[in-house]
This record gives C-alpha cells, structure tokens and sequence, in this order.
C-alpha cells in the first residue's frame, strides 16, 4: 500500500459535520467554560495551588474516593483500612522479592552447540496474541462486510509486535544430562567418544555470570567450557598427520590418589605461502540483532576468523542500521587489539539499511584491493536487508558486477525469527560466496574457516577418540565430559559414523581422571571373590590411545595410536597447558554440582588458574579468572 | 495566525462567552474531520470531539501563543483521543454491528485495519500517519504538533509504508 492509497483512504473517510453533533459539542463546551469563568470568579486573586484550578478528571479518581472513604468517615475505619493497605503491600513485597532471582536468573543465551539442546522460545507473549485476537476480529468484521456488500473479502496477517520483543524471555531449555559416571576397568575397559569443538557453553556460562547468576546446572558442558580455550600445544611436525596428540599425566587436585590423563590435540598450523587477505567485515546492526544468538555470535565468529588471518592481512568492519557507517577503516590484522576494540563496540539499535551498506564495503574492499590475494565481503545480518532497498534485483545485478571487479561476497546468516534465507542465498550466489547459517561457534568455525581464505580448510573430519585402559595399572575412569558426544566402542572403527570434525590450529583437550591400581581413592569396594588377577604385562601403561580421523577429501579413516605411560615426559609448557584445563574442568564440575570434585572449592580452581595463566595473548583466561570469582560471589549469595 | 483569531482567543481567556461560542464553531469542522481519520469511526470521533470542545473551554487560558493555535488544537484533540481510547473496555468497541452501512463501508473497514495494524506498531506511529497522510501536514508540521524531531515522523512514516507493502497483499481493491 503506497502512500496515494493511504491518502485516497483517509480522503474517503466521511467527515461531513453532523450539526446535532456540533450543537451539542458547543453546548457542552459553553456550559463547562461558564462554570470555569464563575470559578475565577469566586476565587478572583488565589494565585496559589487551589484545587479548582487544577485540570481535574471529569468525576473524582477512584483514588480520591478511597481517600474519602477513608477520612470522612470515623477514624478507626480510617485505621483499618490503612492496616489492610499496609498488609497487602507487604505481601506484595515479599512476592516481588521471591520472583525476582528465579526470573533474571533464567534470562540466558541462545547459542547452542548443535541446536537440538535448546529451544528458545521468542516471547511476544500476551501482547501479540492480543493483537491476534484484535486482527481476527477485524478480519471478521471485513468478512461480514463482504458478505452484505461483496467486496473482496482480505485477512491482514498480524503484526509481530515490536521489535523490543525480540527478547529471549528465560525459557531456554538445557537436556539434563548426567554426567559420565566412573566405571570399572575389568568391567568395561574401552572407553569411545567424538572430539567436540563447541564452545557455546562457556558463553552462555559467562553471560550469566556476568549477570550475577549461577547458570543451569544442565547448560555446563564441560568439554564446551575446556576447549573455549586455545591451549599451547606443540604443533604437529610435517603435513602427513594433521595433528599432534599430547598425552600428559597429572595428580588429580581434587581427589587425592586418583591421577588425570590430558589427551590435547593441536590440529596442524597452515604454512607456506598463501594469498593476502583484504577482508571487509559487513556487519547489521539493526534492533533485531540484538539478540544473543545474534549480534555477540556474530562478534564472536569475526574474532574467529581473524585469529586465522596473517598479520600483513587486512580488515576493516562497515556496520549497518539506520545508516551505514564504517567502524574501522582498513587494518592490518597485526593491530589485533585495535580490531577487537572496534568489535566490542558494536551494539544493536535502528532499522536496517543494507543496501548503502553493501555500497560502503564494496568502496573500502576495492580501495585495498589486493591483485593476487583474497578480497572478500563477509556479510553478516539476520536477514533484515530492507531499508534503502529499491529493487532486490538491482542490488543483486551490483554484487554480480563487483564480483567480476575481484570483490566476492560471502553472507553469513545469523539467528532465528525473521532469517530471509532467500534473498541471502541469491546475494551470495552473485557475490560468488557461499550463503551460510551460523547458530554455533562451531558452525561458524567450519564456515569462517573455509569461506575466509582460499589456503584455509579444515585439517580433519570425523574425529574419534578410543582409549583402553589397562586392568594392571587402572581400577577405574571417569571421563570429564562428552556426555552427548559419547559413541559405541564399536563405532570407532565404523568410518560410516560421523564425529567431529577439527579445524586449522584448533586444539581440542579431553580428560581422564583414573584411580590407579592399589590407590584408595576407588569408589567401588573390593569384590570379595576377586577376578583373576590381572597380567603384570605392561604395567607402566596405564592404557593405549587410538584416534581415528579423516583428510578433509577422503571417505577412508587414518589411525593414530600410542601408548599412555605411566611415567609421561611432557614439556612444562605441555604440563601448564594441562594444569589450566583441569582447573577449567573442575571449575566446570562445581558450577553442575558434580559429585566427583569432594570438598575442592572455587578458591582451588582460581589458585590452579592463576598459576597457569600462560602468555594469555587474548586475555582469555584472565576473563576465565574473573568469572571464578563471579561464581564464588553467586554461590555465596 | 491571523490577527483576527488572535483576538477572539485573548476574548475568550478573559472569559467571554461570545468569543469562545465562536472559536468553538469555527475549529468544530476541523478537530471533528481530524478525529474521523484518527480514530476511523464517526461516532467515536463525535464523542472525542465533544470531549475536547469542553477540554478546550477548560484549557483555553492555557494557550500561550507560542505555536499555531491549530497546532495546540491537534494536540488536545490526539490527548483526548488518547484519553477515550485507554477508557474504552476491551470488546466494547469493533463488534459486528458496528460496520456502517453507508456506501463508505469498504474504505471505512480498511482504514481501521490499516490504523489498528499502524497503532500496533508503537506509541506515535499512528499518530505521524494521521497527520501527515490524513491531514496532509508535513513532517515538519507534524513533528512540531508531536513534539518530536521530523526525521522521527519521517522514519516512522517510512517504517509504516515498509510494514504495510509488506503486509497487504496485492490485488486489494483500495
């Protein structure tokens, strides 16, 4: 509906006066101005408050008649009622008071790891089914109409309420997984699972510490928060194997006699020569990205993919809203900090100006155009891509031309709720990039990670681990996490089964904590009958790792395998790395009330971080530091 | 303004009758059309008008010259309207009977859609729509009325035409 439709239906509204009408208006209007002018009257030079000259509502408010109430009549009746008032606002209080921890306390992030574990539900709650109701009813009302007077008969689809609704209103659901319980070697010494690179948790995690909440017990995953962090593992040595296994062997901090096994992963740096990179981040910052699994996804998948850029690369992030703007004029990546800064800064707010957005970034891309490098847009919105927009073909036929300029576009969709999923794809298709939706980090990952630079590419694809403890050295394990991701021992060998999958120099870090044989530390008694008595073959072994993967182009598995010694020599860089993981993964267990972790508290894990802090280039693991003690304040409360 | 109606307002805040009589009869004709389009009911707007005729014998020493007197009327009319709408029941208003029956019915129907659905997209939208489409006031002049900035009454007017394109479907007999 254009505006000449909109004027050409206000024109035929009927607006002739009805003299009855304005009879009786100016008649009203006279009486009420005469009792106004005998009021001035009668109380000619009060200049003062005076109640007749205040504008008052037609009749008493119902307020002031409860005053009345109260004060014209006895006073003891006046008491009563003051006393019921007074009982019932405290019990308004304390009500208030009740609600008010449990409702902040579940206002919490969408970012999931793999999308079945949460469901936001997107609140436009009575407000919108009001609205329902009301467009139904005047669809009805058009429907009578038709009826009687056979016009066409159209339902208006109803709004979607206003944008400030587009909150997640606390009612993120978490499956309640249990977490893995410790099993006896003799009885089940093979232990299977998929390496997993999400990271969704910890954020999560963070933003309801940051709040001053302890999180859901069910939205802890342990490997999540563990492998947030990039560990200094040794790289591996040549191309063959993509990545290096480090198998470290701690004492357990919070069991005495039982030991932790590291298995730390650092998947294969790319070297070499590659293509400079001009990259040009095109990010909406529209009202609807404000959202947590829109706007912070988003930041948080740029810092991705800048970790993969060079330093001699450069960035530059055009943000749009109402209008375009550029953040940050080209950068080289080795200001790292001043681009994080410039991404901090972003916020949502305003309307969705894609169209002169795309323009701006197209300039700075071409204005750094590299000759034999990668020039590239990368888009990010949530699917508003409206305003200043004449014509969808016309901004398609602009990309397509500047892509044949050496500019590509890659559009990277983000949340849920009013995703246009076509128009992404049609941009990205011109724009020679590839359309993709991100709802994890690990989806942003895979995708950054391969979008971003022709030269990056995942190292690995379905990766399994299988460790096999050995009954002469090992009584029990208990594996730290993975709940979700745990496989059949059978499956490992089984290359049809899908498993994780790692990315250029990703580390990913799994942990075994084991009670050695002759410990006192087992949970399980002693069986009075005995089993055979185990071989004292191998004995400096306390189980052999296998990992099993797949070269990103090949459908065939390769197989790594060593032993777990008893005795581990590892790097005290290794031994460092090691420490901060397990100061993580106990931090991990006492925010889901783990059972295992005993009587070590948050005071032990921020001790055990502290000392291990590392070169902490990001600021990473001084921010994990912080949110020990944000829980320490939580739990307290 | 001019030096007439100036006159018979500064009669009529020192309390003459004949003065004020006449101010009323002259603006009845435009706060009734402007309430019409507003509310998209000739009888509601009957009643508003009437509620801001006798606001306006109330308020009338209040009216300091510093805007267009028509600009102070939109106000108190958009207030009173305001005022009736929040003291309307639910469900006592948009019942079947109350489709007219004049020849008008079509347009009348798709107005209130279109101000049911603009109201429904915030406080002020309905409000920017009215004046600048229904009254033919420009931004300017309806930003001065709001008492907001005129990129607001032109972002809003924008955001209601992106909405409504979006919403009605073609082929709708306007």
């Amino acid at each position: 509906m254009n505006n000449k439709q909109l004027e050409n239906l206000f024109a035929r509204m009927d607006d002739s006066v009805d003299k009855e009408a304005r009879q009786r208006s100016v008649a009203a209007a006279l009486q009420t101005f005469d009792a106004v002018q005998e009021e001035k009257k009668n109380t000619p030079a009060s200049q003062g408050i005076v109640a007749a000259h205040r504008l008052t509502p037609e009749q008493p408010s119902i307020g002031r008649r409860i005053m009345q109430l109260i004060t014209a009549t006895n006073s003891a009746r006046g008491w009563l009622y003051g006393a019921m008032a007074s009982a019932a606002v405290l019990v308004l209080g304390v009500f208030i008071a009740l609600q008010i921890p449990t409702q902040s306390g579940l206002v919490s992030e969408n970012a999931t790891p793999d999308g079945s574990n949460v469901q936001s539900h997107y609140s436009m709650p009575a407000r919108e089914s009001l609205a329902l109701a009301d467009s139904s009813k005047v669809a009805a009302q058009a429907s009578h109409g038709s009826s009687s007077l056979g016009f066409h008969a159209f339902s208006l689809p109803e709004e979607t309420g206003p944008r400030s609704s587009f909150h997640a209103s606390g009612r993120d659901k978490f499956d309640t997984v249990d977490a893995n319980p410790v099993k006896r070697v003799s009885a089940e010494p093979v232990s299977t699972f998929s390496i997993d690179v999400d990271t969704a948790s910890y954020s999560f995690v963070r933003r309801q510490l940051n709040a001053g909440f302890l999180p859901q017990k069910a939205a802890v995953r342990l490997e999540e928060l563990v492998n947030y962090f990039p560990y200094d593992y040794p790289l591996p040595k040549d191309r063959s194997q993509p990545f290096s296994t480090n198998v470290t062997v701690l004492d357990s901090p919070w069991k005495a006699g039982n030991k932790l096994v590291h298995i730390g992963i650092q998947g294969y740096e790319l070297q070499g020569a590659r293509p400079r990179a001009n990259i040009v981040f095109l990010l909406d910052v529209s009202g609807s990205m404000d959202s947590p699994d829109k706007l912070p996804l988003v930041k948080q998948s740029m810092r991705l993919l800048l970790d993969r850029l060079h330093a001699e690369d450069s960035v530059a992030i055009v943000v749009y809203a109402g209008a375009a703007g550029t953040v940050l004029e080209p950068t080289p990546v080795k200001d790292k900090q001043k681009i994080l800064a410039a991404l901090n800064r972003l916020q949502a707010g305003g309307s969705t100006a894609g169209a002169a957005g795309i323009q701006l970034a197209y300039q700075l891309a071409e204005s750094q155009f590299i000759a034999n490098g990668v020039n590239r847009i990368v888009l990010a919105t949530d699917g508003d891509f409206n305003v200043g927009i004449g014509d969808i073909e016309e901004l398609k036929g602009f990309v397509e031309r500047k892509r044949q300029s050496g500019v590509f576009l890659s559009v990277l969709g983000f949340g849920q709720g009013n995703y246009q999923d076509a128009l992404m794809q049609a941009l990205a298709q011109n724009g020679n990039g590839v359309a993709a939706y991100i709802d994890t980090l690990g989806e942003a990952q895979k995708v950054l990670v391969e979008e971003a630079g022709s030269a990056l590419f995942p190292i690995a694809k379905d990766v399994k681990i299988q460790v096999e403890f050995n009954p002469a050295a090992v009584s029990e394990y208990r594996l730290l996490g993975y709940e979700t991701r745990l496989l059949a021992e059978e499956d490992f060998n089984n290359d049809a089964v899908d498993a994780g999958d790692i990315g250029a120099g990703h580390s990913v870090t799994a942990i075994y904590e084991i009670t050695p044989v002759g410990s006192d530390s087992a949970v399980f008694g002693g069986s009075r009958y005995g089993e055979k008595l185990p071989s004292r073959e191998k004995s400096d072994e306390y189980g052999y790792l296998k990992l099993r993967y797949k070269l990103p182009n090949e459908d065939g598995s390769r197989l790594i395998s060593q032993p777990i010694g008893t005795q581990s020599q590892s790097t005290p860089e290794v031994l460092r790395e090691a420490r901060f993981a397990t100061a993580v993964a106990g931090f991990a267990q006492l925010l889901s009330g783990n059972k295992y972790v005993g009587n070590w508290h948050y005071t032990d894990a921020l001790k055990l971080a502290q000392s291990n802090r590392g070169d902490d280039a990001f600021g990473y693991r001084a921010e994990f530091i912080q949110l020990i003690r944000k829980a320490e304040v939580a739990n307290a409360m | 303004m001019t030096q007439q109606l100036a006159e018979t307002i500064r009669r009529a805040q020192c309390g003459d009758r004949d003065a004020f009589s006449c101010l009323v009869e002259q603006h009845y004709a435009a706060m009734f059309s402007f309430a019409c389009r507003y509310l998209g009911d000739r009888q509601d707007a009957e009643d508003v008008t009437q509620q801001a005729c006798i606001k306006l014998a109330r308020s009338i020493g209040q009216f300091r010259f510093e805007s267009a007197f028509s600009t102070w009327l939109y106000r108190l009319v958009i207030n009173c309207a305001r005022d009736w709408h929040s003291s309307q029941r639910p469900g006592q208003h948009g019942e079947l009977d109350d489709v007219p029956t004049s020849d008008n019915c079509e347009a009348t129907v798709l107005l209130r859609q279109v101000i049911g659905m603009v109201e429904r997209m915030g406080e002020g939208f309905r409000d920017s729509l009215v004046l600048v489409l229904g009254e033919g006031l420009s931004h300017a002049e309806a930003a001065a009325i709001l008492q907001v900035k005129e990129s607001t009454v032109s972002w809003r007017l924008h955001e209601i035409r992106k909405r409504l394109s979006a919403q009605v479907q073609p082929g709708v007999d306007v």
